[in-house]
């Protein structure tokens, strides 16, 4: 096997595509399951079927969030500009579940206030994360630029 | 281009640069991996090892020690497929005579080639990683997850064995 054989098999693990994917299922899961356990917490009195049912949407929002990090904490890697853009499809995505937030508080007349502390936790993170994520590839970029590249 | 900006770019996700570092590594993580577990496998384990690369990348926080960083994963999927031979305890190794620099002690390479198979693992990956891939005894005690000491100790052992063997092999008491 030569080395252009051996790239064109690592093309897997190194799709764009395949990397994106597992960032809006991690994203798109934990949006999901945040966003039904607000709905949730709205409502006072549901029939326990309603409340199975809620509780299966937010596992299965949860397990694929699991899933997504799971494949990019062990199978997936993420090089500095692809943190970057999970950065800011974090950022996206909690600001989306902020401002559904906002809806569902004022169509319903307010939220449980942990359902406020864990979207504002969530946002936090994510611009933390995008931060994170932008330093550590400003810092690339000039050991890169220190080195000749 | 060094290893170090390469892998540099790596990290910032520059498909190119990848390439290039695969290019450039390939070969002498593909004869490691030959030279330790033959030709069969040689192909599944080093893709197993460059799986591994590619997944660490991002995480490697010392561009310059991608060497021994890449040795050591080297390493450890070989160790995964040789786990019987590494199993078996060391012949006491302290008390193996010790060249005072294993570099004066050249082996000749074709002789290496021929005996190499022969040895137990842990002295065939000293002599590999020493005399046929040039690595400095510090970094080859890094990759073996051992002192400078006992690296020369197998060098030694692994040099007096492989005389043995080609003196077997031509017939010589």
């Amino acid at each position: 096997m030569n080395a252009d054989e051996l790239i064109s098999r690592l093309s897997g693990p190194l799709s764009l595509r395949r990397r994106v994917l597992t960032v809006v299922a991690l994203l798109g899961g934990l949006l999901g399951a945040a966003f039904v356990l607000l709905l949730w917490l709205t409502e006072p009195a549901l029939p326990g079927r309603t409340q199975l049912a809620f509780g299966v949407l937010v596992l299965i929002g949860l397990g694929w969030a699991g899933y997504g990090g799971w494949v990019l904490s062990r199978r997936t890697p993420l090089f500095a500009l692809d943190r970057v853009i999970a950065g800011w499809l974090a950022l996206a995505a909690t600001g989306l579940l902020a401002g559904l937030t906002v809806l569902v508080a004022v169509t319903r007349g307010g939220v449980h206030p942990v359902a406020y502390a864990v979207v504002v936790v969530l946002v936090v993170v994510a611009a933390g994360i995008l931060v994170r994520a932008r330093a550590l590839r400003g810092a690339l970029l000039r050991r890169k630029r220190e080195l000749g590249g | 281009m060094s290893d170090e900006l390469l892998v540099v770019r790596c990290r910032l996700g520059e498909r190119d640069a990848l390439a290039e570092l695969v290019r450039v590594w390939h070969p002498r993580v593909w004869g490691y991996v030959r030279r330790m577990i033959g030709p069969a496998e040689a192909d599944d384990v080093t893709q197993e090892v460059w799986l591994a690369v590619v997944r660490g990348l991002p995480g490697l926080r010392q561009p310059e020690r991608f060497t021994p960083w890449l040795f050591t994963i080297a390493r450890r999927a070989v160790t995964n497929r040789l786990r019987a031979e590494y199993a078996r305890p060391e012949v006491a190794t302290d008390a193996e005579a010790v060249s005072p620099d294993p570099a004066d002690a050249l082996v000749d390479r074709a002789e290496l080639l021929a005996g190499l198979a022969a040895l137990p693992a842990r002295e065939r990956e000293v002599l590999i990683l020493f005399h046929l891939e040039d690595l400095p005894l510090e970094t080859c005690a890094v990759i073996c997850d051992v002192p400078v000491g006992t690296v020369k100790s197998r060098l030694s052992r692994a040099r007096r064995l492989l005389r043995e063997e080609l003196n077997r092999k031509e017939g010589r008491p």
